[in-house]
């Protein structure tokens, strides 16, 4: 390896590091947003949140995975906060170790801002997976009126929607998952099996830019800094630029090469 | 922010362990190995401790032990599943067909649901939603007849070690690319997502750890 190489190989990433720093704290100009122009999603998520009766009990399937659980923070926090603001009863349960994991942090987090633990009970981690939830799906429809699916693991929406759905009809299904799951989530969506999901960050921001809970202590205290996110995009486009430029001249000197024989 | 610790000193000691650690995994992006291992090692015992855990406090404990103590005749389910779990941690020394029998049931059961729930949850709805019916819009009508198009040509390129003709052979072809641009798309939303990750932490250290912009 070359002076030079190993020079950008240290130097390259701690300079991504150091412009996503700096693209964290600058503040984010008026010109960029996160929030999606399409507020169909948004729309659709709140209205089946107002469909949902009065003191709502809801089934709260926390499993998202530790790795894109960032993406959907701020808009799972701000859904619960909508559900908690529309006096719903939550239960959170878990499937997996990691959405356990991340379900005890953010119930210990809404009940140290004050909320009444009685009404964010704890039904723990079920094993079993598929099976488990054809367990809690018996008579789930007489115990609550809709189910928030925050996925991202393994057992996500689809899993909801094969297992407990077909057990339990009637009862509303939302979901909050990262960008990953739209190809999955889309066509639930679509055939109406999921009443309402956000999906994207643009479509969590349009959500969270609705809602009229400012100041809530519950909400994430700061938005995802767009320009730290657009940097980072525009680095990665930058490496696949660069990667795809040398395979192309080193293709034409092959070529070169070989006419020159 | 985070928001997952507080200001209380069992909540400062939590946010400065997460902050060395989160330095310790991005020392690795400018070679500093050793720390990354022990941070992957560190990882790994959490992960096992907790999952240790939660099997004792969330499944072995109220759902086997307390029920089978407050009624021990009354649940013969749980005796039964006692009784695999035993003959799993004495394998070694049974006939295989009997080891075999916890595995195979957990396996099978497994399987049965995932596939039922394919079926019934998944496919009959998607299959049903995607037939053009008489009077939908253009749009639904285009819609549904390229994904059915779609989907025969990325099956097709499934297709190994058949006969195959000219057609076939350019269906298949046409196939395999339309799967590399659904898993580029598909990268592209890992992208990003790992992406938010990295400029969470880096959020987290400045604004939870350094404080800047609190």
């Amino acid at each position: 390896m070359t002076d030079r190489a190993r020079l950008l190989r240290w130097f390259g990433p701690a300079l991504l590091v150091a412009a996503l720093a700096l693209g964290w704290i600058l503040p984010t100009p008026d010109v960029l947003r996160l929030a999606t122009p399409d507020p169909r999603a948004a729309g659709e998520m709140t209205a089946a949140l107002d469909a949902l009766p009065d003191e709502a009990n809801v089934l709260v399937g926390f499993d998202p995975d530790l790795g894109t659980y960032a993406e959907v923070r701020p808009t799972v926090r701000a859904l619960l906060a909508d559900l908690l603001d529309r006096d719903a009863q939550l239960a959170f349960v878990s499937l997996t170790a990691e959405g356990r994991a991340l379900a005890v942090s953010e119930r210990s987090r809404l009940e140290r801002e004050g909320v009444d633990p009685s009404v964010v009970r704890d039904l723990g981690f079920v094993a079993g997976a598929e099976a488990a939830l054809v367990d809690l799906a018996a008579g789930l429809s007489d115990r609550y009126d809709g189910i928030v699916v925050v996925g991202g693991n393994d057992l996500g929406p689809r899993s909801w929607v094969e297992q407990v759905l077909p057990r339990a009809s009637g009862v509303a299904l939302l979901a909050v998952t990262p960008a990953i799951l739209l190809p999955e989530v889309r066509p639930y969506l679509a055939t109406g099996q999921v009443d309402a999901a956000l999906i994207t960050p643009g479509e969590g921001a349009a959500y969270r830019g609705g809602l009229e809970l400012e100041g809530s202590a519950l909400l994430e205290s700061r938005e995802p800094s767009v320009l730290a996110i657009l940097i980072g995009m525009l680095a990665a486009v930058a490496m696949l630029g660069q990667a795809l430029g040398a395979r192309a001249v080193a293709t034409l000197r092959g070529t070169r090469a070989r006419d020159a024989e | 922010m985070s928001g997952f610790f507080d200001t209380a000193p069992a909540d400062l000691v939590a946010t400065w362990v997460a902050a060395v650690a989160t330095l310790a995994v991005l020392g690795s992006l400018v070679g500093e190995r050793r720390l990354f291992s022990w941070s992957q090692h560190l990882l790994a015992g959490l992960a096992t401790g907790f999952l240790a855990l939660i099997a004792l406090t969330d499944v072995i404990g109220p759902r086997l032990i307390e029920p089978i103590a407050a009624d021990p005749a009354g649940r013969p389910e749980l005796w039964l599943g006692v009784a695999l779990a035993a003959v799993t941690a004495a394998a070694p020394w049974l006939p295989r067909p009997v080891a075999a029998l916890p595995a195979s049931l957990a396996i099978g059961t497994l399987a049965a649901f995932a596939l039922g729930g394919a079926v019934l949850g998944t496919l009959l709805p998607q299959l049903d939603a995607s037939i053009v019916r008489h009077g939908g819009s253009p749009a639904a009508t285009v819609g549904g007849a390229v994904a059915a198009v779609i989907t025969g040509l990325v099956l097709v390129g499934f297709l190994h070690g058949v006969p195959r003709g000219r057609l076939l052979t350019s269906a298949a072809r046409a196939g395999r690319w339309l799967l590399l641009v659904g898993i580029g798309g598909w990268l592209g939303f890992l992208l990003l997502s790992r992406l938010v990750l990295l400029v969470d932490r880096i959020g987290f250290l400045l604004g939870d750890w350094l404080g800047v912009g609190r």
